[in-house]
């Protein structure tokens, strides 16, 4: 069996593609978002298969990332979210005590795994829309890097996603605020498990709504039914039936009318198999409403 | 548009990930040891001593070692580690490395004939984690005639979640660098065997436990 998924890019592409979720709204016609941003995460710790926290080496992934909304019609909305760049490291191991080199540092550069998805709105105009998405996660990056196979910038596996979103848009004072939430599965191949995501999102507009500051919830459940080394004599399966919990604050200023800036923050506050350290993100978008 | 292509370019120059240095505390206090001791010495005969010097991170190294006997009458050792016995009686042997006032030192005895030290022929002890991954039971290192076997006995049970699982024989409790790779860690549960080429008994302290992908340590047993 190939190399498989490490802790990492769990977090890297899990998380960095439910902060990117755009809500039940559909784009519109004609109209498009982008935003490039680069998503970056290091970590020294994770959280093991029960949960608590374990060192490993120093890794860190870095992603230049591209994300897309684009309105097809008052109703369906095409999306792409894809690692344009990604870098995975791994530290030199130092001795202490001789100050040699004992394993030496390794570092993979590459395209990143790519999500397409197409987002039905049911109800644009109600008080609380409804959205369908199916996303596909295209393996596109590389999955075993590294002369341990452990380095990577795509998971290796192909992801079917069918997600029901939700929100409401409303008035804070004189700001407008929404909030916005999902469920979704997500079936893998490969031996990965199936897991139930599901997040929330709440935001607010200041400034005449320039300023957008958002918060996160987002979570992954996994269905516990992939492989794991008891079931595949293979030295790399990990961050299978993985988990988290994660919270996210992101902030979107409206440099002009249709290109702002953002940056955001996100840390898993519980989860199995998975890196134990803050993720950031700053990007620029444009906005062609 | 000009704006969005600025940003971005920026974005991509500022943002890239170096490889920096993790370092570990691998330093342990260097020995050195008479690998092949004996209890008694034959009257004028000679026997070639042995030694291995481990350094400040457990690796075995070449030194140059001082060699003393108590009293030359009796036996005399040149530098090389050749004793001779002359007469009866009983002697220290020992052996300094000439810059770090390391040694070691044996008791012998001259007699009708050399008899060795009587070594145990298995070590016994038990396998404790240094994280929070489950790992544990007991162990038998034993050598035979046909090699040196470690046997995990059927209390072991460990985790299945980790990648890149191995266990190793290494003098640095810390480091697998210089270690021997005995090989995969493929039972999760339950007794089980290795079968270890081209390894004495005596040669390693430690069992190590060890994860490769991210290079740190699950686990550890202490062989003497």
């Amino acid at each position: 069996m190939k190399h498989k998924l490490i802790l990492s890019i769990a977090l890297a592409l899990v998380l960095q593609g439910s902060l990117q979720a755009g809500g039940p709204w559909a784009k519109g016609k004609g109209k498009t978002y982008i935003k490039l941003s680069e998503w970056w995460t290091v970590f020294d710790a994770h959280y093991n298969d029960i949960g608590l926290l374990d060192p490993n080496v120093t890794t860190g992934i870095y992603n230049t990332s591209l994300y897309a909304e684009i309105g097809l019609s008052n109703k369906f909305t095409a999306t792409f979210n894809g690692a344009l760049f990604s870098r995975n490291f791994m530290n030199n191991i130092r001795s202490g005590t001789t100050n040699d080199i004992l394993i030496q540092g390794e570092a993979l550069n590459s395209l990143g795994d790519i999500d397409i998805g197409l987002k039905y709105t049911f109800n644009q105009e109600a008080r609380i829309p409804v959205a369908l998405s199916v996303v596909l996660g295209l393996p596109t990056g590389i999955a075993g890097g590294g002369t341990q196979g452990n380095l990577q910038t795509g998971d290796g596996e192909f992801n079917q996603i069918v997600q029901l979103d939700f929100g409401s848009g409303f008035k804070v004072g004189n700001s407008d605020a929404y909030f916005a939430g999902y469920v979704g599965i997500n079936n893998r191949t490969q031996g990965f498990s199936e897991e139930f995501r599901y997040g929330l999102e709440y935001g607010v507009g200041l400034a005449n709504s320039k300023l957008w500051l958002t918060g996160k919830l987002t979570a992954v459940e996994s269905f516990k039914n992939g492989d794991t080394g008891s079931s595949v004599t293979s030295t790399s399966i990990f961050a299978n039936n993985s988990e988290f919990l994660a919270l996210g604050l992101e902030a979107n200023y409206y440099v002009t009318k249709t290109v702002g800036i953002s940056a955001g923050f996100a840390s898993a506050v519980r989860g199995e198999i998975i890196a134990a350290a803050p993720s950031y993100s700053v990007g620029v978008f444009l906005d062609i409403k | 548009m000009k704006n969005f292509i600025f940003f971005s370019t920026l974005l991509f120059i500022l943002f890239t990930g170096c490889i920096e240095d993790d370092f570990i505390e691998d330093f342990v206090e260097p020995e050195i040891s008479i690998t092949n001791a004996i209890d008694t010495l034959g009257l004028d005969t000679e026997y070639q001593f042995d030694t291995r010097f481990l350094n400040n991170i457990g690796q075995q190294e070449s030194v140059e070692v001082v060699w003393e006997s108590s009293d030359p009458t009796v036996i005399s050792i040149t530098q090389s580690g050749l004793a001779t016995a002359h007469s009866a009686g009983t002697v220290i042997i020992s052996v300094n490395t000439v810059d770090l006032s390391i040694s070691d030192a044996i008791e012998v005895t001259v007699g009708e004939e050399t008899v060795e030290v009587e070594e145990p022929a298995s070590i016994t002890g038990s396998i404790v984690t240094t994280t929070f991954y489950d790992l544990e039971g007991t162990f038998t290192l034993s050598e035979t005639d046909t090699g040196l076997f470690l046997d995990i006995a059927d209390d072991y049970v460990t985790t299945s979640a980790l990648p890149g699982f191995y266990v190793y024989l290494s003098n640095n409790r810390n480091s697998i660098s210089g270690a021997f790779e005995i090989g995969e860690v493929t039972v999760f549960r339950g007794a089980h065997s290795y079968e270890i080429d081209g390894v004495s008994l005596n040669d390693y302290n430690f069992i190590v436990y060890y994860c490769k992908p991210f290079n740190v340590k699950v686990g550890e047993a202490v062989l003497n």
